[in-house]
């Protein structure tokens, strides 16, 4: 007779992505210890982020201190870009992955003087999906959508806009050429959360970017 | 296509696995409970937990998903039912009902295999 296996279940409680929250909880609380406010931009390819952060760091110049890390699949033209506007840059190259991890963050954190920096920028790679369940010890999710993607992009991200601290909506600009349902855009974002304050901003024209730099300032 | 998506949970996922397998046996079955709010589907997590374990110890292991629905709440007609997709309209009318699920992603359970 075939020798008899014996199997065993074994019940667990572990959440599949420990390894990086207890890494994100370290960069969380290094990054509180000095005072410094941190934002995981998420948003999609081609929503505005690396121009956002560059108009940002501009109206931030002289005032404030920030430090910026940047997620790219390949290149390092974001890094470039924000490099005019700020000397904290770090690209962070993730080849293949689709999603900043928090151990990147802290390896690119290491690499930087933060005694001087009050305000962190990370922005993740351009995707919607992936980098909301991998936290990285921020303070505060911004998603970014834009007109040009449609007014049901939210709708169907609810992860992001379930997760988001503050939702900005880019490109408000070209409002008058598009047929975007502000009012439908809202409403679904109102009915996953109910409280995330939206604000309308144009990186290239410079509306509503007042409000996006008070809240910062907050 | 695998969507990345799924593959770098399914590689975080297999990690912790091999962590618990025991020298002696194989892992059978892995159980996880996986919330409708990380917008995961389970045949893509499954094609890619195969690619992650080929040529591992854990290969040929079985991944079972329990994937929690979305709970819909209607403030209507009070009614609250659970469903696949966040946006629907109840049957009283009410064309947007709330939809809430939760974000949970847990390795629940191992079933290991010893030869006795």
């Amino acid at each position: 007779m075939a020798e008899a296996a014996q199997t065993t279940r074994i019940p667990l409680v572990e959440r599949v992505l420990e390894a990086n929250d207890e890494v994100a909880a370290a960069n969380r609380a290094e990054l509180q210890r000095r005072g410094i406010f941190s934002i995981d931009l998420i948003g999609a390819p081609g929503s505005g982020k690396t121009a956002l952060l560059e108009a940002t760091l501009r109206a931030l110049e002289g005032r404030r201190h920030p430090a910026v890390l940047v997620g790219d699949l390949a290149t390092r033209r974001d890094g470039d870009r924000l490099a005019r506007w700020c000397d904290k840059v770090i690209q962070i190259s993730t080849g293949q992955g689709c999603h900043l991890e928090a151990s990147q963050v802290r390896d690119a954190l290491a690499q930087i003087e933060l005694g001087q920096v009050d305000l962190l920028f990370i922005e993740n790679v351009g995707n919607l999906i992936c980098p909301v369940g991998f936290d990285l010890g921020q303070s505060a999710k911004v998603g970014l959508f834009s007109l040009t993607e449609g007014d049901d992009k939210a709708a169907k991200h609810p992860y992001l806009v379930e997760a988001a601290d503050l939702i900005l909506l880019n490109k408000i600009d070209l409002m008058p050429h598009l047929s975007f349902d502000r009012r439908s855009f809202e409403a679904d974002v109102r009915l996953l959360n109910p409280r995330v304050p939206i604000l309308d901003v144009s990186a290239t024209t410079g509306e509503g970017l007042d409000a996006w730099i008070a809240w910062l300032d907050r | 296509m695998l969507r990345v998506h799924e593959f770098s949970i399914a590689e975080a996922l297999a990690a912790q696995v091999q962590r618990h397998a025991p020298a002696a046996g194989r892992v059978t079955e892995v159980d996880i409970t996986v919330g409708a709010l990380r917008g995961l589907e389970p045949e893509a997590l499954r094609m890619s937990w195969e690619a992650v374990t080929h040529g591992t110890p854990i290969a040929g292991a079985t991944l079972n998903v329990d994937l929690r629905p979305w709970t819909i709440t209607c403030s209507t007609c009070g009614r609250t039912w659970p469903s696949p997709v966040p946006f629907v309209a109840c049957e009283c009318g009410d064309p947007s009902p709330v939809p809430t699920a939760g974000d949970e992603l847990d390795l629940v359970a191992l079933t290991i295999e010893e030869e006795s």
